[in-house]
C-alpha cells in the first residue's frame, strides 16, 4: 500500500518534471526574445577567437572561467601591459598578445582597442624599415579597429581612431572621410567635422570640404580654424571648382595656375590640378603632376598612390609604391553605418 | 523481511535474511547478536532509513516508513552525532520542535530529560566538544523528547561509564514500567539479561533463537546448581561421581545435579567437610552460555 | 511546513558558522568595498570597472558559496549521520530535502544581501562623480536608470545563485560531493558560455561538420542558461529594464530552481541513509 504510493509519487514527479521543462522552454524563449530586443546579450568574444593565436584563446578561456569577473581580469592584464611597457618591453610580441587578450576579454573597453591599434600603426611601424612589414602592421591596426567598432558600434571613439589612422598614417583620404563621417551620428567632439573637411580638401572635393567648414562655422561662429580655411579655399579654389563642375576645364586650370604661381607647392592646389587633368582625360599629364606632388612631400602617400594607379593604366614604369595604402585598400569588413 | 545491501561492482552483502520478529507492547525487547549480525540493519529497516529488499513490516500498526508512527517513537542511533554547533538545550529544543512541542512545556521537558541523563550541569557545552559518553547521554535524552510509546535504542550504554550505564538501564526499566515498549540492540549480554523481557538472538542476519528471557535461560527441568568454596579436594572428587558437571576455580566450585535429591546429598557432604555453601538453586543458564550455544562455532 | 521550517532554520544557522564560507564572504565584501579604489586602474572607464568589480564579485563569490554549501548540504548529514536521528523524527525525506535547500537558499541569499548592500553603498557614494551632462567635458553619462538597474541586477544575482545552490544539491544527491562540486562548477562556467554554442551551432562557416553543429545545438539546449541573469548591458547603456522582462527572467530562474529540486527529490526519495 505504502510502496504503491511511493511509486505513484515517482511517476507524478517525472510527469511534473516534463511539464516544468516544457514551461522552461517557453519562458527561456520569451526571455531570450526580450533580451535580443533590448540588446541585453553580452558580446561573446570567444566567438571571434577561432582564427586567433593560442595565447589569446587561453586568455578567453580563463575569462570564461572567471565568469562575471571577466572585465576585472581584463583590467589586471592591462596593468601587466603597462608594466611591460614601462620596462621597455613594449615592442615585444608578448605585449601585443597581451593587449589582444585584453580586447577579447572585455571588448566593450575602448582603451585597449585604441592603444593596440596605435601600437601597431605607430610604435611597431617605426621599428621596421621594410615597407611590406609596415603595410602589414597598418593592415593589422585597421583590422583591430574595425573589430573594435563591431563590438562598439554606438560610440564615436573607434570610428574616429580608424578615420584618423587613414588620414594621418595611411593618407587614404577617401577612407578617412568615410569613417570620420560615421562619427558624426553619435555624440562627438567638435574637431571631427574640421578633420572631415581637411580630408575632403586633400582629395580634393572642394565643395564637400566647404560644406563641412560651413557647418562648423554655423555651429560655432567663433571657429577660427574653419573661418580661415573657408576663406582660403573660397579665394583660391572655389571658382576653379565651379568651372570644372561645368566641364570648363581650361578656364578652371587657368584659375588654378594663378594661385599655383603664388604657392607652387600647395598640396591642395597640386592635387586639384592633377585631378583636373585626370578628368580632362590627360592621364599622362595627371600622372606627372601626382608624381611630382609625391616627390615633393615625403608624406604625400596619397599622391604617390594616385600616380601609381595611373602608371599602371598607362604602362609606365611604376614609381615607388606607397604599399601601405595599396594593401589597406580592400573591401571593408564592417559596413559604415549611415 | 530480507535486506540485501548492494555494494560497488554489483557485489551484495546480506544485512538481514528472512527476519521474522514480533514485539509485544509494554515490554523490553532485546536483539542480541555478534558484530555484523544485522542488529542495526533491523533498526534501520523499522525506521524506514533503508528499504527492505523483500518483505514488509509494521510499527505501531503502520507500514514501515509511514510518517504517522514517527510521532510516537524515539530512536537512539548507534554512535550518535548531532548538529555540533548546538548545545544540549538547543539540540533538545530543536528535536522537540520537530514534534510540534514548544514553550514552557518543552523547556520543562528538556530540563527533566537532561537531569535524567545527567547532562543538566553540562548543558551549555556545545556538541562539538562532547565526549563519547556525553553524546550517548544526550542521544538517549533526544530519543525521549516526545515521550514516545516505542523507543529504539542501538547499543545505548556503549561508551558510558559504569554509573552512566546504570542510570540508562534505570531509565529503560522506568520507561517499560510506564507501559511503553523498548526495542534494545546490544551485544552486552550481561547487561541485557536482567533488563529484557524478551530476547531474540541474531546471527548472520538470521534469528537463531528467541523467546522470553526465562524461557531462554531455563535449564533442563529439575536440575539444581550448588556453589560453594573451601571444599576439600577429596569431597570435590566424590561430588564428581554423582554430579552432572563440576567446575572449579581457585577455591570455588560450581556443580550441577540432575535432581533435588542428589543436590541435597551434595549439600550435606560439603557442609560436613567444613566447606562454605554460597548458593543452592534451580539451575539457570547465563545468557552468555545460551548465546554461545546458539551462535556456536560459526560465530565470526 | 513546520518541519521544513525547523530543518531550514537549523541549516541556516549551521551554515553561518562555517568558517570557510564566512571567509569567502569577508573577502568578497573587502573586494567590493575597495572596488572604488581599484576602479581608477581603468582610466576612462572607472564607472564601468566599479560596476564590473561589484557585480562580478557578488556573482562570483556568491557562486563559490553556493557550490560549496550546496554540495556539502546532504553529504554532511550523511557523513556525520545526523540524518539518522532527523529522519527518525516526524520528518519525511521530502521535508528534509526541501528544508535543507530552503536553509541553504536563505544562507546564500543573506550572503548576497550583505554583498549587495556593501556594493550599493559604495556605488551610491562613488558613482555621482562620474555623472556628466556636459558634452564638452567628455562623453555624456546620464545615469537615469543606473541606480534602479544596479538594484535589479543584484536582485537577479539572487536568482542566479539560487539556481546554483539547487543544481549543487541536485548533483550531490546523484554523485559524490566532490564530483557534484566539479559538475556544478562546470555547469556554471559552461552555462555562462551557452550562447557560444548557439553561435557555433548556427554557423556553418565556422563549424563545417553537421554532426558537430548538432552536438553544439544539443549542448545549447541542455545547458542551463546562466546568461539570462546578466543585465550588465542595460546598466552600461543606461537603458530602462522593463518589469515584464525582469518578470520573465525571474520566472526562468524559479523554474530552474524548481526543476533542479524536483530532480534532487526524485533521486533522494528512495535513497538509503
Ligand atoms: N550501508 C551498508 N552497505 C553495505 N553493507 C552494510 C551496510 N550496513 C551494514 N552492512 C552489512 O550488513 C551486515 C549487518 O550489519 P549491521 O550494522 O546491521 O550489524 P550489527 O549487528 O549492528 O553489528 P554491530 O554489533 O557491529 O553494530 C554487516 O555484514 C554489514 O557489513
Ligand atoms: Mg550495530
Amino acid at each position: 500500500m505504502h510502496r504503491r504510493r511511493e511509486k505513484l509519487s515517482t511517476v507524478a514527479g517525472v510527469v511534473a518534471l516534463i511539464v516544468l521543462v516544457g514551461l522552461l522552454q517557453v519562458s527561456l524563449r520569451s526571455t531570450s526574445y526580450d533580451r535580443l530586443v533590448l540588446g541585453l546579450n553580452r558580446p561573446m568574444p570567444i566567438t571571434k577567437v577561432v582564427d586567433f593565436d593560442p595565447t589569446a584563446i587561453t586568455g578567453v578561456v580563463i575569462g570564461a572561467i572567471l565568469g562575471g569577473f571577466r572585465e576585472v581580469a581584463a583590467t589586471m592584464l592591462w596593468l601587466k601591459v603597462d608594466e611591460l611597457w614601462d620596462s621597455g618591453r613594449g615592442t615585444e610580441f608578448a605585449t601585443l598578445n597581451l593587449m589582444r587578450t585584453v580586447t577579447l576579454l572585455d571588448p566593450h573597453w575602448i582603451e585597449p582597442w585604441r592603444i593596440t591599434a596605435w601600437h601597431l600603426a605607430y610604435n611597431l611601424y617605426v621599428e621596421t624599415e621594410d615597407p611590406h612589414e609596415r603595410a602589414i602592421l597598418l593592415d593589422k591596426a585597421v583590422a583591430c579597429l574595425k573589430e573594435g567598432i563591431s563590438w562598439n558600434p554606438d560610440i564615436y571613439d573607434l570610428y574616429f581612431e580608424l578615420g584618423w589612422t587613414y588620414f594621418d598614417k595611411i593618407k587614404d583620404y577617401e577612407e578617412a572621410t568615410k569613417w570620420l563621417e560615421a562619427c558624426t551620428q553619435f555624440e562627438h567632439p567638435e574637431y571631427i567635422e574640421r578633420l572631415i573637411a581637411h580630408a575632403y580638401e586633400r582629395l580634393p572635393e572642394i565643395d564637400k570640404a566647404l560644406d563641412w567648414y560651413d557647418y562648423c562655422i554655423k555651429r560655432n561662429p567663433g571657429d577660427h580654424t574653419a573661418i580661415g580655411a573657408t576663406t582660403t579655399i573660397r579665394e583660391r579654389y572655389l571658382r576653379a571648382w565651379r568651372l570644372a563642375q561645368q566641364k570648363r576645364y581650361d578656364e578652371a586650370l587657368k584659375e588654378l595656375e594663378y594661385y599655383l604661381m603664388v604657392d607652387p607647392e600647395d598640396l591642395i592646389g597640386l592635387h586639384f590640378k592633377a585631378d583636373l587633368y585626370e578628368r580632362m582625360g590627360q592621364k599622362r599629364k595627371a600622372h606627372d603632376i601626382w608624381k611630382m606632388a609625391g616627390e615633393m612631400r615625403a608624406l604625400d602617400d596619397y599622391a604617390r598612390y594616385r600616380a601609381s594607379l595611373l602608371a599602371a593604366e598607362l604602362g609606365l614604369p611604376a614609381p615607388p609604391q606607397p604599399r601601405a595604402l595599396m594593401e589597406t585598400k580592400k573591401e571593408l569588413a564592417v559596413p559604415v553605418p549611415k | 523481511m530480507t535486506k540485501i545491501y548492494q555494494l560497488e561492482f554489483g557485489r551484495k552483502q546480506t544485512g538481514v535474511e528472512d527476519l521474522n520478529l514480533e514485539v509485544e507492547e509494554g515490554q523490553i525487547f532485546g536483539l542480541v547478536g555478534p558484530n555484523g549480525s544485522g542488529k542495526t540493519t533491523t533498526l534501520k529497516l523499522l525506521l524506514g532509513l533503508v528499504f527492505p529488499t523483500s518483505g514488509t513490516g509494521e510499527v505501531l500498526g503502520f507500514p514501515i516508513g509511514h510518517p504517522a508512527y514517527k510521532e510516537r517513537i524515539g530512536f537512539l542511533p548507534e554512535g550518535p552525532y548531532f548538529y555540533d554547533h548546538l548545545n544540549a538545550v538547543e539540540l533538545l529544543r530543536f528535536y522537540g520542535g520537530l514534534f510540534g512541542l514548544g514553550g514552557k512545556e518543552l523547556d520543562r521537558r528538556v530540563q527533566e530529560l537532561l537531569e535524567l541523563v545527567g547532562m543538566w550541569d553540562r548543558r551549555h557545552i556545545r556538541v562539538r566538544n562532547y565526549s563519547r559518553g556525553m553524546l550517548q547521554r544526550v542521544g538517549v535524552a533526544q530519543a525521549l523528547i516526545n515521550d514516545p510509546d516505542l523507543i529504539f535504542l542501538d547499543e545505548p550504554t556503549s561508551g558510558l561509564d559504569p554509573l552512566g550505564a546504570m542510570q540508562i538501564r534505570e531509565v529503560i526499566t522506568r520507561i517499560r514500567d510506564q507501559g511503553k515498549t523498548v526495542f534494545l540492540c546490544s551485544h552486552l549480554l550481561k547487561e541485557m539479561e536482567p533488563l529484557c523481557d524478551n530476547i531474540a538472538i541474531l546471527n548472520r542476519g538470521r534469528v537463531v533463537q528467541s523467546g522470553t528471557v526465562d524461557e531462554l535461560l531455563a535449564g533442563p527441568q529439575g536440575m539444581y546448581m550448588l556453589r560453594a568454596h573451601t571444599v576439600p579436594q577429596e569431597v570435590v572428587e566424590s561430588l564428581r561421581s554423582f554430579a552432572t558437571e563440576v567446575r572449579t576455580w581457585d577455591s570455588e566450585i560450581e556443580a550441577t545435579f540432575a535432581d533435588q535429591k542428589l543436590a541435597a546429598q551434595a549439600l550435606e557432604a560439603v557442609v560436613e567437610a567444613g566447606g562454605t555453601v554460597r548458593e543452592l538453586s534451580p539451575y539457570r543458564r547465563s545468557l552468555e552460555e545460551v548465546f554461545i550455544d546458539a551462535v556456536g562455532g560459526e560465530a565470526q | 511546513m513546520k518541519a521544513i521550517y525547523r530543518v531550514a532554520r537549523a541549516t541556516f544557522f549551521e551554515a553561518w558558522r562555517r568558517r570557510f564560507l564566512n571567509a569567502i564572504l569577508v573577502f568578497a565584501v573587502l573586494i567590493i568595498g575597495s572596488s572604488w579604489s581599484l576602479a581608477y586602474l581603468q582610466p576612462g572607464a572607472e564607472l564601468t570597472l566599479l560596476i564590473d568589480i561589484g557585480l562580478g564579485a557578488i556573482r562570483f563569490f556568491g557562486m563559490l558559496i553556493a557550490v560549496f554549501l550546496g554540495v556539502r548540504l546532504i553529504a554532511d548529514e550523511m557523513e556525520k549521520r545526523t540524518v539518522h536521528t532527523l529522519l527518525a523524527k516526524p520528518v519525511t525525506r521530502t521535508q528534509f530535502l526541501v528544508g535543507k535547500l530552503v536553509g541553504a537558499l536563505a544562507t546564500v541569499w543573506s550572503n548576497i544581501l550583505l554583498m549587495g548592500i556593501a556594493f550599493y553603498i559604495v556605488f551610491a557614494l562613488k558613482a555621482p562623480q562620474f555623472r556628466n551632462m556636459d558634452p564638452e567635458k567628455g562623453p555624456v553619462v546620464r545615469m537615469d536608470f543606473m541606480y534602479a538597474n544596479i538594484a535589479k541586477a543584484i536582485g537577479l544575482s539572487f536568482l542566479e545563485v539560487g539556481c546554483i545552490v539547487a543544481i549543487a544539491v541536485m548533483a550531490s544527491t546523484i554523485f559524490s560531493w566532490i564530483l557534484a562540486a566539479i559538475f556544478s562548477f562546470f555547469l556554471y562556467f559552461v552555462g555562462q558560455m551557452a550562447d557560444f554554442f548557439r553561435v557555433l551551432a548556427q554557423n556553418p562557416d565556422r563549424v563545417e561538420s553537421a554532426v558537430q553543429r548538432t552536438f553544439f545545438a544539443i549542448l545549447y539546449a541542455v545547458l542551463p542558461h546562466f546568461e539570462v541573469f546578466d543585465v550588465r548591458e542595460a546598466i552600461l547603456k543606461d537603458q530602462f529594464l522593463p518589469w515584464l522582462t525582469l518578470g520573465k527572467i525571474v520566472a526562468t530562474g524559479v523554474l530552474y530552481i524548481v526543476i533542479a529540486t524536483l530532480i534532487a527529490w526524485l533521486a533522494f526519495k528512495g535513497r538509503e541513509v
